[in-house]
């Protein structure tokens, strides 16, 4: 009977130490998934994106149901947009025609905002609410990889978490953490520069991004948009990230933040499209030099 | 088919794992209640007590199987759904032993066994900070709405899966 006793026992401490093993191996940061969790995604991801289909095409049909109720109202404000649009769309033909003409006579042809769009279906999201984790039908094999910014025509949601062969998971904007910040400008009104800073992460309670400025503005409006700035190395310049709420000092009363609100619906997400930014960072030069 | 109903069942729950989203009302988030499905576990609850007999171990091999799944596709950490549910399976299987099993024992199984298993992954998720939440809004927040919610989800698979269980497990242990 002892003997029984000291072999349960043993088995609770293997399980712990598997526990714990399993978990600091993942939890370690690292650069590719391991053969074996990529082809668990891949499997569980294809048979998802073929059996989920349905359920998607039966919750659209509701959805537009839904939305053909407000179909009028809507028609009759996007009838005022359209007569403004008529005119910004020449202003900015024009100014497209100017940057380029300007460009080919400074010889530059890489540019901070230039990127590759790779378009992908969300095809599942996680069960488990703390991870606001979403996988996508796009993987490596289609040019998806780690880090790589996912934005919708609204705005930016999330960027790549890991990448498998033929699924990635998305990592959304409300689990970032101080850990992937993301460089931003905020347009000044009244001067030529742009105020910078970063995201520092999410509010829960708020449902809102915390900014952080690098400077102290005065003169910052509310409901002024949040662009990311190309700077931190792996978004391109220019994607939409939301608009200012609020700008107070943090509890100490040293730096200036801001709470931003995120343009984009990461509730409801389907067609989502992947940044490839075509401008290399200087790690990835600095490993191209290597081989 | 005796021998893959199970497996194939769980397989396809695991799958529809991923649209658990749709079935919890939005009005849950906006109270600020987080909920979660816990369907591949009811179902190997299911299997725990209507297929398995008291000498064979199916339920738990299946519990680390899917939840090492479950962990690879829908968590970044590897090894916390695994744990707790192969080890929740354990205490299920030592209980039917002692218990005479009918639909309120099942009803009283359920509920003990998806409180451990959601305080245990809690517990661990907590230990290595994917949440900061204290426990007593934890209870509130969470536990409350998973049972309630997860309860549903175990009538509904006791009305689908209970009789087709119990015939193959007749089939696959007993006519030989």
């Amino acid at each position: 009977m002892s003997f029984f006793r000291r072999k349960r026992l043993f088995t609770i401490l293997i399980s712990l130490i598997i526990l714990v093993g399993l978990i600091g191996f993942s939890l370690r940061d690292r650069e590719e998934l391991s053969s074996v969790e990529e082809f668990i995604q891949d499997t569980v991801g294809s048979f998802q994106n073929v059996l989920l289909r349905p359920v998607y095409y039966v919750r659209d049909i509701v959805g537009n149901i839904d939305e053909m109720k407000h179909v009028y109202e809507e028609n009759q404000q996007l009838k005022e947009n359209l007569s403004t649009y008529q005119q910004k769309l020449y202003e900015v033909q024009e100014l497209t025609k100017e940057n380029e003409a300007l460009q080919a006579v400074l010889d530059k042809t890489e540019a901070l905002t230039d990127y590759q769009p790779i378009q992908a279906t969300v095809i599942a999201r996680s069960p488990e609410q703390w991870f606001n984790q979403v996988t996508i039908n796009k993987g490596k094999q289609h040019g998806v990889e780690k880090d790589m910014a996912v934005i919708t025509a609204s705005g930016m949601i999330g960027k790549i978490q890991s990448s498998a062969q033929f699924t990635s998971t998305v990592l959304l904007l409300n689990g970032f953490d101080r850990s992937n910040r993301i460089s931003v400008n905020v347009d000044l009104p009244e001067t030529d520069s742009d105020a910078k800073g970063f995201i520092l992460g999410y509010d829960d309670a708020r449902e809102q991004l915390l900014l952080e400025f690098t400077d102290s503005y005065e003169d910052i409006a509310l409901e002024t948009t949040v662009f990311s700035s190309g700077l931190g190395g792996v978004f391109p310049k220019g994607l939409e990230i939301g608009s200012i709420e609020e700008v107070t000092t943090d509890q100490y009363g040293l730096t200036q933040i801001a709470y931003v609100k995120l343009s984009a619906d990461i509730k409801e997400l389907n067609h989502v499209i992947v940044v490839d930014r075509l401008l290399t960072s200087i790690d990835e030069v600095e490993e191209s030099g290597d081989e | 088919m005796s021998r893959l109903f199970p497996l194939l069942m769980l397989f396809v729950l695991i799958i529809f794992q991923g649209i658990n989203f749709l079935f919890i009302p939005n009005s849950f988030e906006a109270n600020g209640f987080i909920v979660t499905i816990h369907g591949v576990f009811i179902f190997l609850i299911m299997i725990a007590l209507y297929y398995d007999e008291e000498t064979s171990y199916y339920s738990f091999l299946y519990a680390i199987i899917s939840g090492l799944v479950l962990d690879i596709v829908y968590s970044p950490v590897i090894g916390v759904y695994m744990f707790s549910y192969a080890v929740v399976m354990y205490v299920v299987h030592h209980l039917r032993k002692v218990l005479h099993v009918n639909f309120y024992v099942a009803s009283f199984v359920f509920f003990l066994s998806i409180t451990l298993v959601d305080v245990i992954i809690y517990w661990v998720y907590q230990l290595i900070g994917v949440t900061a939440l204290h426990l007593q809004s934890y209870i509130e927040q969470r536990l409350l709405m998973t049972l309630a919610i997860n309860y549903v989800v175990f009538l509904i698979q006791f009305v689908l899966f209970k009789r087709l269980l119990a015939r193959y497990s007749f089939e696959r242990f007993e006519q030989k």
